[in-house]
């Protein structure tokens, strides 16, 4: 008997030294405890210089995981760019910054303001940082359609209705000075007019990868939002069409080759990137409406089209656009 | 067409069973129960007028049952059962809200005079940490007042003691050796706990063991089995559940100092819980270690427990809750201008069989930790370590007895934090014979009880929990004539602090906290007679007043009377 109520304490020791030091479930202390900031937000790399490829960061770090956003808006041009993350620190890892914009137009060579503020803490700190030389977006990787920054090539032929405006405009574009306005009203057809901006006038010539999951199509466009008040949806309707020469002829032949398209409403006010995998079989049309292969070549397109439209019975549309760019890899903003 | 099919099979159950009784009367014999009750629930409280324009003023229902237990012997070592239920809800007319249902339908039986076994429906009990339906929240220490509406929950759902009733097959049969195993028991068990479901879930299955083993008169030892499993291949399904448990016993009886019976049980056990085939569900394992020290002292039970369980433990068997939470209650589910949905409340946990639970769950069941938060699980209740105390029949005078209870215990590690909580629950209970002290020759008895438990953390301010419940019961019967007693009671509730509601995701994980502040007053008082004919067999009405109050909502204040009537008995 003395020797099993020995066993038995001795049994139960070693349970008690067996404690386990982990915790169930997530840290309280993230959902509800205080935020203090161990570490204060720092710029590294400041005057930085994006076109040489340089980049900079942000530190800090907190007493808790808590979501935090860093806002960085350019004085002059008014660009933004957004960086958030949830974690109990900020550093290389999750704050590096190359220079590209989240929302439009890019940033140029500039002083801009920055902001560091968390998604349930009313805590909010500031600070600025110069930007010596903006990103450059064309690479090795990109294929730029034009930025209308030389001008207008009259390569790109078009079509625009009797008292609708395509104009090239200086100041307030997506990218650089120069941009392309296009509006008007048109009460007779949809139509208000197109550019046809054919590939041997690119400002790169056409190395797009023939993969067209790796391709993304960019444009810049800069709407009104105006709504129609006949059905209640935005005036201006933007369509993409892409002609591929399958048999590099240097002609597209409707009879016997692909285009695909994409159409979409502008409903938005200012400028915004649109980008678009070439690979989307949800929004571009298939055979049998297309008479070629079938297959989505981008190292074949001929000819991008852009089309500003706009129900004859509603409106003004208007849709300007600035730097077309073909991205290998990802859209050219991430 | 179904209640055609039973009806039929009644009547021809029934005039066989008559013509054998006739014939050989040992043959067949008959048990069952009928109740008989209605109840009138009337919405009351102030300015009804302003804050409940849309709930009725009050309800009323009303049945009839009689369940008719037939058991027959067609040879000498099988029995067959069957229990039919016969329900007449009030209101009904021609027919209508009449139903005829089988309630319950098992064989059991011996072969060759050693081997019992049991199919069909079955009532099983294994170890506290394997298979074992405890006793709903708040049940412990109650008042004889209440004992009709727990006995009607019980009844209702199956709850006979702490045994689940299950449906498969079962099969136990003893060995003696005499020699150095005296006697070795065996016991198994297969159940289906889930059938297969269209497009669902796949089928749960369950079986189970065990072995004791007496090596003398002093020492057995012992180990329970079971594993619960889905069948991948019952369904369009990739996944299948597990969850076996193993624990095994040691058992020692003997005197302490010379003069009193002792025995001591310990029991460790592992458990293993998975989702085979899901690439996000985790894989636990657990374990758990218990041990118990019983004696009776001067006519008084002493029992003092250890336990610990690991937070990883998982028993489905073991850790299946009575009352479910999601169900809403019976009466009065929705009410206010704002249709509120009534929270389940002490009235309901103690009247309403409707919003019990009679399934295994494979995961952990939600709890509300006013009413049960030291051990919502029962032994099996996982994180958990301490101990606890009772101590029974403690006899104060020839007329007064207590009983008393009381627990300790911490987490084994923290919710969300590094700081655990502790828990402090205690109780206490005793019976009054009033008619003995003033030699009155009606019996007028005083039972009461109080229950506190305390939920506590500390830590910084946003850890720092401090919950306090409070529950006074009491009863009071007054002997009327031969019988017929007037009867009494209350129970007044509280709960004030404030605690975290965990969440947890479908692989019981804890996934989220709300925080939840309480300040809660309950109250129900009863009035009434009861007439027993003999034991079981009775007819009581009472009056019962309900109040709810959340101070934190004072708008949703919920009071109500009820007017109940019953007649029991058990043929």
């Amino acid at each position: 008997m003395k020797k099993i109520t020995i066993l038995f304490f001795a049994f139960l020791a070693v349970l008690f030294s067996c404690e386990k030091n982990d915790i169930e479930g997530p840290s309280l202390n993230d959902l509800y405890g205080p935020l203090d900031i161990l570490e204060s937000f720092k710029i590294v790399g400041d005057s930085v210089d994006f076109e040489n490829d340089e980049i900079l960061y942000f530190t800090a770090s907190f007493s808790k995981i808590v979501d935090w956003k860093i806002k960085i808006r350019g004085q002059t041009s008014g660009s933004i760019k957004i960086i958030s993350g949830k974690s109990n620190f900020i550093n290389l890892n999750n704050s590096s910054w190359e220079g590209s914009s989240t929302e439009l137009p890019f940033f140029v060579s500039e002083n801009c303001d920055v902001e560091l503020s968390f998604e349930i803490h009313d805590d909010i700190f500031q600070d600025t940082l110069y930007i010596s030389s903006a990103k450059d977006y064309n690479n090795e990787s990109t294929v730029l359609i034009t930025d209308f920054e030389a001008g207008f090539n009259p390569n790109f032929t078009g079509f625009f209705q009797a008292g609708c405006t395509k104009s090239l405009t200086t100041g307030g574009s997506g990218e650089g000075a120069k941009h392309l306005q296009q509006f008007g009203t048109c009460d007779w057809d949809w139509l208000i007019g197109y550019i046809d901006y054919y590939s041997n006038f690119w400002l790169n010539p056409n190395t797009l990868v023939s993969d067209p999951s790796q391709v993304y199509f960019n444009i810049m466009i800069k709407g009104d939002s105006t709504i129609s008040i006949v059905d209640g949806v935005p005036n201006s309707l933007f369509k993409l069409e892409f002609y591929e020469d399958e048999n590099n002829d240097g002609y597209y032949d409707a009879s016997s080759e692909d285009r695909y398209d994409y159409e979409f409403d502008v409903n938005w006010n200012g400028w915004k990137m649109i980008s678009i995998n070439y690979n989307d079989v949800e929004n571009l049309l298939a055979p049998p409406n297309n008479s070629g292969d079938g297959i989505r070549n981008p190292s074949q397109i001929y000819n991008v089209r852009t089309l500003l439209l706009a129900n004859p019975n509603s409106g003004f549309a208007k849709a300007d656009v600035d730097f077309l760019i073909w991205s290998i890899g990802g859209p050219i903003l991430n | 067409m179904k209640n055609i099919l039973l009806n039929i099979l009644i009547i021809f159950l029934a005039s066989y069973a008559l013509s054998t009784q006739a014939q050989i009367k040992s043959k067949v014999w008959y048990d069952g129960n009928a109740r008989v009750m209605y109840d009138r629930d009337i919405l009351t409280g102030d300015n009804l007028d302003q804050k409940d324009t849309v709930s009725t003023r009050s309800n009323g229902t009303g049945f009839s049952k009689i369940d008719l237990g037939l058991h027959f012997t067609p040879i000498n070592e099988i029995e067959i059962s069957s229990s039919i239920r016969l329900q007449n809800d009030f209101g009904g007319m021609w027919g209508n809200r009449n139903s005829v249902t089988l309630r319950s339908l098992s064989a059991s039986g011996v072969i060759n005079n050693k081997i019992r076994f049991g199919i069909g429906d079955l009532f099983l009990k294994q170890s506290k940490y394997t298979l074992y339906n405890y006793s709903q929240d708040l049940s412990h220490f109650e008042s004889d007042v209440f004992s009709f509406y727990r006995e009607y929950v019980n009844y209702e759902n199956y709850y006979k003691e702490n045994y689940w009733r299950l449906q498969g097959i079962q099969t136990n049969f003893s060995y003696n050796m005499y020699n150095i195993i005296e006697q070795i028991d065996i016991d198994a068990f297969t159940s289906r706990i889930r059938g297969a479901q269209w497009l669902g879930d796949p089928e749960l299955l369950m079986f189970g063991g065990t072995l004791f083993i007496r090596l003398n008169e002093k020492i057995k030892i012992g180990s329970h089995y079971i594993n619960t499993f889905e069948i991948k291949s019952s369904s369009n399904t990739d996944i299948a559940y597990y969850n076996p448990v193993f624990t095994a016993k040691f058992m020692y009886s003997d005197k302490f100092l010379d003069m009193y019976p002792l025995d001591i049980l310990v029991e460790g056990g592992v458990s293993k819980r998975g989702w085979e085939g899901d690439g996000f569900a985790p894989e636990t394992q657990g374990m758990f270690f218990n041990s118990t020290f019983q004696s009776k002292i001067n006519n008084s039970n002493l029992r003092l427990n250890f336990k610990l369980v690991d937070t990883d433990f998982r028993s489905i068997g073991a850790q299946t809750r009575r009352l479910n939470y999601s169900l809403v209650p019976s009466s009065y589910a929705y009410y206010g201008n704002s249709y509120t949905q009534r929270k389940i409340g002490l009235l309901d946990i103690i009247s309403d069989p409707d919003i019990y639970n009679q399934r295994l769950s494979t995961s952990l069941m939600d709890y509300n930790p006013i009413y049960s938060a030291t051990l919502p699980y029962g032994d099996a209740t996982p994180n958990r370590i301490g101990t606890e105390v009772n101590i029974e029949e403690i006899k104060i005078t020839g007329f007064l007895k207590l009983n008393i209870d009381a627990k300790y215990f911490t987490e084994l590690i923290g919710q969300g934090t590094t700081q655990k909580r502790h828990f402090l629950n205690g109780a206490i209970s005793s019976k009054l014979h009033i008619n003995k002290i003033f030699d009155i020759s009606v019996p007028i008895i005083i039972d009461a009880s109080a229950f506190a438990e305390n939920i506590k953390r500390s830590g910084s301010e946003f850890e720092r929990i401090n919950l306090k419940t409070n529950l006074i019961s009491s009863g009071i019967l007054v002997g009327l004539a031969d019988n017929l007693s007037l009867v009494c009671g209350s129970k007044l509730f509280s709960a004030v602090g404030n605690e975290y509601l965990i969440e947890r995701n479908i692989y019981d994980q804890i996934i989220d906290y709300n925080t939840a502040n309480f300040d809660i007053s309950e109250m129900i008082l009863v009035g009434g007679i009861q007439y027993y004919f003999e034991k079981d067999t009775y007819i009581t009405m009472q009056y019962n007043h309900f109040n709810m109050l959340d101070n934190n909502i004072l708008e949703d204040e919920f009071s109500m009377g009820r007017l109940v009537f019953m007649f029991n008995m058990n043929l």
